[in-house]
């Protein structure tokens, strides 16, 4: 496990005051919640701001993470020093649950943390947890099964907490949409005592796919036309996620027409609907038979493209 | 340490098959019961039925609840602000999907 250094995740000195903590928090997860900031990255760094806001905004915390963090640099290999919380009481209270930490929190401020004698005894059920997965387009119009990857806190025989890998088969449903959510019933945390486990919840995205675009259920994909396809019409084969169709182009279609392909768009009740949108490619006039060409277009039209242009 | 079970897990799609009740959203979010009748009476979840005991929630509100959190817990922002955050985050990304099918990145 590695030292996390959650001064350096602010950017503050280790003297900085609750005020200061407090505003830079606020200012840096306005700026990196992931549902502000489209970046990869974003839910990432979002996370690790969590983490060690809930370190640093609790004074407590606080301390006894100063009083042993002095020795140890970001990214360290680390173990807690035995007892290195004594003195100080936060052990379990739950106050952050909802984050998603780290190995390193875990082991220091975990509710798994509990000591076994802190631990305490009853029946609970288990909390819920939520975790994001990416599939491909084509899944959603298929149906796949997914190997998804949890982290879960576990406590060996001398109570040291570490994050065991938890492989999980999930069988994606045909017809799911990006920011749908699947719910696993009792796949989430364990309960305590004989209470019942906590359930999963996995937000789904789409990979962003270098040929299709997607709003809701309707799915776009661009159709590049030469000239004279969009002038006369023609039958184009054209790929969707559910297998190539035969399209029929009308004559005189313009750039940015769109055809539509009902019920081609995501499956389910309705179905979404599957847009081309006519693109108009020019090939470029490079040999003499392709300019002479060029020429006779020109000849053969009265057609100024700047008409509507005054001056 | 890794272990793995056999058969893939099954599961079911919130938004289309599920309404939550008061209770399974609240353990979904960690918000408490207070909060959601807050959001419920500032217009930021919009159940279906009357009373609390009878509310059923779409899935669309699990992701605005879990966001409602956030803004509350760590921005302090109160339930006026949270709703006017959420319609404001709403309308981003409606003009973020309209730009999508456009064709912009």
């Amino acid at each position: 496990m590695k030292f996390k250094d959650y001064y350096e995740t602010f950017g503050l000195p280790r003297g900085a005051t609750q005020d200061e903590i407090k505003r830079t928090y606020r200012k840096l997860a306005r700026k990196y919640h992931p549902d502000v900031n489209k970046d990869a990255d974003a839910e990432a760094r979002f996370k690790e701001l969590g983490e060690a806001y809930a370190v640093l905004k609790d004074p407590e915390k606080r301390a006894a993470y100063d009083q042993m963090g002095n020795q140890w640099k970001a990214g360290q290999d680390f173990q807690p020093p035995p007892d290195w919380d004594a003195g100080f009481e936060f052990r379990g209270d739950g106050a952050d649950d909802g984050i998603d930490a780290s190995e390193f929190f875990e082991a220091l401020f975990g509710r798994h943390a509990n000591r076994a004698g802190h631990r305490s005894s009853g029946h609970a059920r288990g909390e819920d947890h939520h975790a994001k997965v990416l599939i491909d387009l084509e899944d959603a119009y298929r149906g796949a099964e997914r190997s998804i990857s949890l982290r879960v806190p576990v406590v060996d025989a001398q109570g040291h907490v570490t994050l065991a890998e938890r492989r999980l088969d999930v069988s994606i449903p045909k017809g799911v949409r990006a920011g749908q959510h699947l719910r696993l019933a009792g796949q989430g945390e364990p309960g305590r005592g004989n209470g019942p486990a906590g359930d999963l919840y996995l937000e789904i995205g789409f990979n962003p796919h270098p040929q299709f675009r997607v709003d809701g259920r309707d799915v776009f994909i661009d159709l590049p036309l030469a000239p004279w396809e969009a002038a006369l019409g023609c039958s184009v084969s054209l790929p969707t996620p559910g297998g190539s169709v035969q399209l029929t182009i009308p004559a005189g279609s313009a750039a940015g027409r769109r055809l539509r392909l009902r019920g081609k768009g995501i499956p389910g009740n309705p179905p979404g609907d599957l847009y081309a949108v006519a693109t108009l490619s020019l090939p470029p006039a490079t040999s003499d038979s392709e300019k002479a060409a060029y020429r006779t277009l020109a000849d053969a039209f009265d057609f100024n493209p700047r008409a509507h242009m005054k001056g | 340490m890794s272990t793995k079970d056999s058969q893939p897990a099954q599961g079911t799609i919130v938004e289309e098959e599920l309404h939550l009740t008061l209770l399974e959203l609240c353990q979904a979010t960690r918000a408490s019961q207070e909060y959601v009748v807050t959001w419920v009476y500032e217009g930021v979840l919009e159940p279906l039925g009357q009373a609390p005991e009878d509310w059923r929630f779409t899935g669309e509100s699990l992701r605005r609840a879990r966001l409602a959190c956030w803004l509350t817990r760590d921005l302090e922002i109160n339930p006026p602000g949270v709703a006017m955050a959420l319609d404001l985050l709403d309308e981003i990304a409606t003009l973020q999907a309209r730009l999508q099918r456009l064709g912009e990145p």
